[in-house]
């Protein structure tokens, strides 16, 4: 039987906030309450990236929080969708360039929608999920990774390990000298 | 006609729970989801991926859904009370083995914490089920449904029962042990896709299982066993609604505070004679 007709009608959310000065985040909040009410269609708030559909992340990417955003990404199961949420996450807005951030979140993961807005009205948000609902639809099972990993998910016995995949980006692939705000390298890699 | 109904009960505790996410919505003013949502859930989950986290795991959770099953089923063919609340307790062990079996900091809260909300609200069910006997003689729920209603003299037991009621479907203020958002759904945390499914019917089946209890005061009295389910479902939706979650010391506080002391003075005086 096919059931892919019934992931538009159940999606569940996992909102991850990667450094976002929590402007996007309200407006999240403001989409799920009574005034504009997303779960009219379904949309839970689930939190738990096990049992979630759409990956919706709001901020522009600190370093510190790059590992949890490419875990979080390991463990949602597929189909998946990503979410870019807000100018920051799309481009890196006002912090785009800075020593602390990574620009956006497309360095780390693959992005579905993308969400401008600073911050992002909820009507937009709600026209975004929509977008990815309609993406969501379309996908297959297959196996999605993130832009950079530590190590590869191994298969053994058809139990797929995803332990590890996220541990010890660290540097994000960089050496300590690249990750300096305007070295070539790093400019070099932004280009592509 | 019993097999039907023990067979159908998950369904029907699915569409519960779709009611109650709709009354829970129109209480806050909002529109709420459709009322088969949460069978349009149960098909997108048989769609994901399915991820195995281990095999104990999973067997433990698909364990605790069938156990579960069974003490419905037994209240359903009307066998001893007090038996059927043991298959309950052996039902939430296996849950919280489940919670145990994995390695997530979560999942460890989540089953210790389902352990402590079991020291607050098992000694109540049996407490329960002792008031039943010493009012009538019997454990048997067949007997009981067919005697009188016993609300008027147990109505204490009523109001412990009302404790345990959010305590078992993860209502506020009672629902620590799950804490959405906290601790990210407790035990659950590790289920995925197919996997989750189990979990996520065994909480349908939790309603009936409760609400189940809720009739068994009604007695042989149908028109009383549905204003006593419809009551008691609005009330524990609209305290839901209107409190915040309490801490779990303060949940056990609470629960065997009132609790204890309301079914203690009813089988006392159930004991007297009063």
């Amino acid at each position: 039987m096919d059931f892919s007709r019934y992931r538009k009608r159940s999606p569940w959310i996992l909102h991850y906030n990667a450094g976002s000065c929590n402007g996007c985040d309200i407006e999240i909040l403001a989409a799920l309450s009574p005034r504009y009410d997303l779960e009219r269609f379904g949309v839970l708030n689930s939190g738990n990236p096990k049992q979630s559909d759409i990956f919706l992340v709001t901020g522009p990417v600190t370093y510190r929080s790059r590992e949890r955003l490419v875990e979080l990404y390991n463990q949602m199961p597929e189909p998946k969708v990503v979410i870019a949420l807000g100018s920051c996450t799309c481009t890196g807005g006002v912090f785009r360039g800075m020593y602390n951030v990574e620009d956006g979140i497309d360095r780390y993961i693959p992005v579905d929608v993308y969400i401008p807005g600073c911050a992002a009205s909820p009507e937009l948000i709600i026209d975004g999920v929509v977008q990815a609902l309609d993406i969501l639809e379309k996908k297959t099972k297959e196996r999605e990774n993130a832009k950079r990993l530590y190590s590869e998910p191994t298969t053994e016995n058809g139990i797929t390990d995803r332990s590890n995949s996220a541990q010890k980006i660290g540097t994000g692939g960089f050496s300590p000298e690249e990750m300096k705000p305007n070295s070539p390298e790093r400019r070099e890699n932004e280009e592509d | 006609m019993n097999t039907v109904w023990i067979i159908l009960a998950p369904l029907i505790g699915g569409l519960l729970y779709g009611v109650e996410r709709i009354v829970r919505a129109r209480m806050q003013g909002r529109k709420g989801p459709p009322l088969l949502q949460p069978f349009y859930d149960m098909f997108k989950l048989l769609d994901k991926r399915p991820l195995l986290v281990n095999p104990a795991h999973v067997l433990l959770g698909i364990m605790h859904f069938i156990t579960l099953w069974i003490a419905v089923g037994l209240i359903i063919t009307g066998t001893n009370l007090l038996f059927v609340i043991f298959v309950h307790l052996l039902a939430s062990i296996f849950l919280v083995a489940s919670g145990f079996s994995v390695r997530s900091v979560y999942s460890h809260i989540g089953a210790n914490r389902e352990l402590l909300t079991m020291v607050a609200y098992e000694p109540l069910l049996i407490l329960i089920a002792a008031g039943f006997y010493l009012k009538n003689g019997y454990f048997s729920i067949e007997l009981i449904h067919e005697g009188e209603p016993l609300l008027g003299s147990l109505w204490m037991l009523f109001g412990a029962l009302l404790l345990v009621i959010p305590i078992k479907l993860k209502k506020s203020p009672f629902d620590a042990a799950e804490a959405h958002q906290e601790i990210v759904g407790g035990v659950e945390v590790e289920y995925s896709g197919v996997y989750f499914e189990f979990l996520y019917m065994a909480k349908w089946l939790e309603y009936i299982f409760v609400y189940l209890l809720v009739i068994l005061f009604a007695g042989n009295s149908v028109m009383m066993a549905i204003v006593l389910v419809s009551s008691v479902f609005l009330l524990v939706n609209l305290v839901d609604n209107a409190t915040a979650r309490v801490r779990i010391p303060h949940l056990i506080a609470i629960t065997l505070g009132i609790g204890l002391t309301l079914s203690i003075l009813n089988l006392i005086g159930v004991g007297y004679g009063l």
